[in-house]
C-alpha cells in the first residue's frame, strides 16, 4: 500500500508493517496506525510515521543505546492491550526524541513515555511511567 | 464541571464501571482510589500532561533540524557506557 507523508512524500509499505495503536499517542489519540522505519544506516534514529495523517511523524530511538539499564514494567500495558502469552522477544521499546526548533544540540528523549511495540500482534501503546526516576526530557548529548 | 462534596470513605461513580473513592484525607492531601477497566488509562495529570506536551513538541520536528541532529549524534561517541 502507498501512504502519503509530508516529510518523505509517497511511501510504499507492506500492510504487515502497520503498527496499530488502539489508544494512539498522547495528544494524538485520533491516529491509530503507524509505521516504523529506520533513518539510514548507522543512524540511531527511526521515524514513527502516522499512516493516516501525512504530517504526523515522530523521531524515535532505542533507549538502550544511551541508557543501557533502562527498564519498564510491561505487565500493565499488556493487560490494557489484552495481550496474552506475550513473547518477550516480540517486545520492542522506543522513546520519542524532541529536537527543539533551531537547537538540535538540545535534543532530548522522553523516557517517561516510551512506545512499547508488540511485534507479535503488530500493536503498540505509549506508556506513562510515573513513580520512576525517568525524565521526559533526558538530554541525548 | 460537576462539583461534589464527599466524606472520607465515600465514593463517586462515573458511568457503569468507574468508581473513585476517598481513601485518606491528610491536611491538603487527598488519597483517592480509582477502580476502572484496564482499557481506561488513569494517570496523575502532571505526568500525563508532560508526556503529551513532549509529544506535541516532538511532532513539530522540521527536516532541517532533524538532519542537523543526525550529524551531531553521529559525531557523538556512544553513550551506552554513561550512567
Amino acid at each position: 500500500m502507498k501512504i502519503e507523508t509530508t516529510r518523505f512524500g509517497t511511501v510504499s509499505i507492506t500492510e504487515d508493517r502497520i503498527i496499530h495503536m488502539p489508544f494512539g499517542m498522547l495528544g494524538f489519540s485520533d491516529q491509530k496506525r503507524f509505521v516504523l522505519f529506520g533513518h539510514k544506516e548507522k543512524s540511531p534514529f527511526c521515524w514513527y510515521q502516522s499512516i493516516d495523517d501525512p504530517a504526523l511523524a515522530f523521531v524515535v530511538v532505542s533507549p538502550f543505546g544511551f541508557k543501557s539499564d533502562y527498564a519498564v514494567d510491561a505487565d500493565e500495558a499488556a493487560e490494557a492491550m489484552a495481550w496474552e502469552d506475550v513473547d518477550e522477544n516480540d517486545l520492542e521499546l522506543y522513546v520519542v526524541v524532541t529536537i527543539p526548533m533551531g537547537e538540535p544540540e538540545k535534543m532530548t528523549a522522553n523516557l517517561a513515555g516510551p512506545i512499547l511495540i508488540n511485534a507479535g500482534t503488530r500493536q503498540a501503546i505509549q506508556l506513562v511511567i510515573s513513580n520512576s526516576p525517568y525524565t521526559h526530557k533526558f538530554p541525548l548529548l | 464541571m460537576l462539583i461534589i462534596t464527599r466524606k472520607l470513605g465515600e465514593q463517586i461513580t462515573i458511568g457503569d464501571d468507574i468508581t473513585v473513592a476517598v481513601i485518606e484525607i491528610k491536611g491538603a492531601w487527598v488519597k483517592l482510589g480509582v477502580a476502572a477497566p484496564k482499557s481506561i488509562s488513569v494517570h496523575r495529570q502532571e505526568i500525563y500532561q508532560k508526556i503529551r506536551a513532549q509529544n506535541v513538541a516532538a511532532a513539530a520536528i522540521s527536516m532541517a533540524d532533524f538532519e542537523r541532529a543526525s550529524v551531531i549524534i553521529a559525531k557523538t561517541p556512544s553513550r551506552s557506557e554513561a550512567t
